[in-house]
């Protein structure tokens, strides 16, 4: 078991959270992260359904990478993910409906999110399938962590309430407080993740160009 | 997976790859089938949840907190209207009322509200700045005042003509006579501040084209089932002032 | 015909791609540095669009919806399959004419080409045409209700796109010359440009047409 757990092993997990997140540093998959981000639920669950995805994929494409032919690669990774993705939507329209609603077409688009393939054509072609489902939970994770820092900022700026409960204090409002409305607009998470990145950068010196 | 008896073979080859993706096909085509074929109850009965919860919103319950399948099976009856009678409805529950409406089916759900008055709700449809609006609206016993609504839409602005889906615009109809002095169905919506009779609700500040939008539902959506006999006529409900000075008078 | 006409302004100005779903940004952020390699992607986007989605939208109409193929059998649970495999089919498949017939276009467009399979616009657009095709065209400037429709919606799209990325690499040629800060520079900035034009579209929600 200790080889399950190794540091290298423990390296592949960790690294995506944050020294290569995939959002901040690669640039990957930015498409689907910022149009859910406008309330902390879909923002969850949009990272958690990428999260099971990156690692099913991963490990998949993993045990199947030696009898891959390697002319039809792409299709068969587009293949794979597709099918993941649609049991996703499946099951979240069966027992999160009301999420599944607001998430609309973006659960169908974590298919051509490019963390996946990227993931995919990068790491488990080549890696054995335990060591691909770290590096899926991990940059699953990563992406997740963007989203739900996005997803907070929105929330509670914009309706004063975090997962759907009053945060903000009555009294605050009789003082004169607003909603910000900006912040439920769409083009305020781009901002905001320029500001994530801004932050991001500023403690990882080397990722400066 | 059944491919990996093939090792050894030559993974490049043109019949390798033919009978791969065959193979693969036919594997996720099965898998996608009976996935979507053993969920499809559950998803079904979630849309019927879904209508059912903003038929049970207009009735003034919290559709998050209740059982929204009991509530409506003791609240609700589907009833359609037929030559100015109310007849029982027995086919399957309709998740959107927009083509029944347009068939002349008109529906008309005897309920109580969350208070446990008698209330009938009738669906209306109609059209926003961007896309198409649906709602529900809850009139008491006289059918002449409302006692709440729910609204909402496919693709309005966010921040703006959305906020039509918050409970505080919803909320502003509830009282509301549905007709003027004439007897005409007249409830609507004007530019925000602009209400000056009853039968006016106050639209959402920034989103003029879509308040008049549910306006233009609500008064349409009404007057079509006000003529075909929902109601005998369209009496003005008692004031809340005047009835308050008549009853200090019989006092 | 005014229907068309509200279409199509609409998907350029209003649902544009980037400023209203953020869809295709990995490319879009990867390759506005200059404008003219902007302006080739953006043409080969627009003319993969005007390709797919009325193959996807023929698909769907009459293969995948509700009771069109066979009385009483819904085929949507395939539709992330089938659009993947069609926009993947027909980007191989443009390359190839695109190289046969074109040469002086191919060299301009090459290196996007293969890109394109993996650009969320793309298939965003299907899944969006899958979403409108369920509304009422009388009740709803988004509905597509036919072929023409689907075209108009496409050639918006597209163009909506193309002005996007072309406007965002003007801005970062300029950007070249100013005093950023450190952390900031490069992705950081891009994201705030973006959220900035975005903001700056969203004036166009209140256009009546």
């Amino acid at each position: 078991m200790s080889k399950l757990f190794s540091s290298e092993n423990k390296e592949i997990f960790l690294n995506p959270l944050n020294a290569n997140n995939p959002i901040a540093v690669q640039v990957l998959g930015i498409c689907s992260a910022l149009a859910v981000t406008s309330q902390l639920e879909p923002a969850i669950v949009m990272g958690l359904s990428v999260t099971a995805i990156t690692a099913f994929s991963n490990v998949i494409i993993s045990l199947l990478r030696k009898t891959i032919p390697n002319r039809i690669r792409i299709i068969v990774q587009l293949v794979v993910v597709a099918a993941l993705v649609t049991i996703v939507s499946q099951v979240l329209k069966a027992f999160a409906y009301d999420v599944s609603v607001q998430l609309s077409v973006y659960v169908g688009l974590i298919i051509t999110n490019c963390i996946l393939m990227g993931r995919l054509e990068a790491f488990a072609m080549q890696n054995g399938p335990w060591e691909s489902f770290l590096d899926g939970v991990g940059n699953g994770l990563g992406y997740a962590l963007i989203l739900v820092i996005v997803g907070f900022v929105r929330e509670l700026l914009g309706f004063g309430t975090l997962l759907g409960f009053q945060v903000v204090p009555q009294c605050l409002y009789d003082w004169g407080y607003q909603n910000n409305g900006m912040m439920t607009m769409p083009a305020m998470s781009l901002i905001i993740v320029g500001c994530v990145i801004w932050v991001h950068r500023s403690f990882n010196k080397e990722e400066q160009k | 997976m059944a491919n990996d008896k093939k090792k050894g073979l030559d993974t490049n080859g043109n019949i390798y790859t033919i009978v791969y993706a065959a193979v693969m096909v036919v594997i996720v085509a099965f898998l996608l089938a009976f996935i979507s074929s053993a969920l499809k109850p559950k998803q079904d009965a979630n849309v019927e949840n879904d209508t059912k919860g903003q038929i049970l919103a207009a009735l003034g319950f919290d559709r998050k907190a209740v059982d929204v399948q009991k509530t409506f099976a003791e609240n609700v009856t589907d009833k359609v209207l037929n030559n100015g009678q109310l007849e029982d409805y027995d086919g399957p529950f309709l998740s959107s009322y927009g083509t029944a409406l347009k068939n002349g089916d008109l529906h008309v759900f005897v309920a109580k509200t969350a208070t446990g008055e008698d209330a009938y709700v009738l669906p209306v449809v109609g059209r926003g700045l961007w896309g198409g609006l649906w709602g529900y609206i809850a009139l008491d016993a006289t059918k002449t005042k409302v006692l709440g609504t729910y609204f909402y839409h496919e693709s309005e602005t966010a921040g703006l003509g959305a906020r039509i889906g918050d409970r505080d615009f919803q909320e502003k109809f509830i009282g509301k006579p549905v007709c003027d002095a004439e007897g005409n169905v007249a409830l609507t919506v004007v530019k925000d501040g602009a209400a000056k009779q009853d039968y006016e609700v106050n639209g959402v500040t920034g989103a003029t084209l879509t308040s008049k939008g549910v306006g233009a539902m609500c008064t349409e959506g009404l007057a079509v089932y006000y003529l075909a006999g929902f109601a005998a006529q369209c009496e003005q409900p008692c004031q809340q002032t005047e009835c308050d000075t008549t009853e200090v008078e019989q006092n | 015909m005014e229907h068309l006409i509200s279409l199509f302004v609409r998907s350029i100005f209003v649902d544009n791609m980037i400023f209203a779903f953020f869809l295709g940004m990995c490319s879009y952020l990867a390759v506005s540095k200059n404008v003219k390699t902007a302006l080739g992607l953006g043409v080969a986007v627009t003319f993969v669009l005007l390709v797919t989605v009325p193959v996807d939208y023929a698909l769907q109409t009459y293969v995948l919806g509700p009771n069109a193929l066979v009385e009483g059998v819904d085929l949507t649970f395939l539709a992330f399959i089938l659009f993947i495999a069609v926009i993947a089919g027909i980007v191989q498949l443009v390359e190839m004419v695109v190289e046969r017939f074109s040469p002086s276009l191919y060299a301009a467009l090459g290196i996007f080409l293969p890109l394109i399979a993996v650009n969320c616009a793309i298939m965003g657009a299907s899944l969006f045409m899958q979403q409108r095709v369920q509304m009422d065209p009388e009740t709803s400037t988004q509905a597509i209700a036919g072929f023409g429709d689907a075209i108009a919606y496409a050639l918006g799209s597209g163009i909506g796109w193309l002005l996007a990325i072309v406007g965002l690499a003007a801005i970062r040629e300029k950007m070249a010359y100013t005093d950023v800060p450190k952390p900031l520079q490069g992705l950081g900035i891009t994201f705030i440009t973006v959220g900035l034009m975005a903001m700056a579209f969203m004036c166009f929600s209140g256009l009546n047409i």
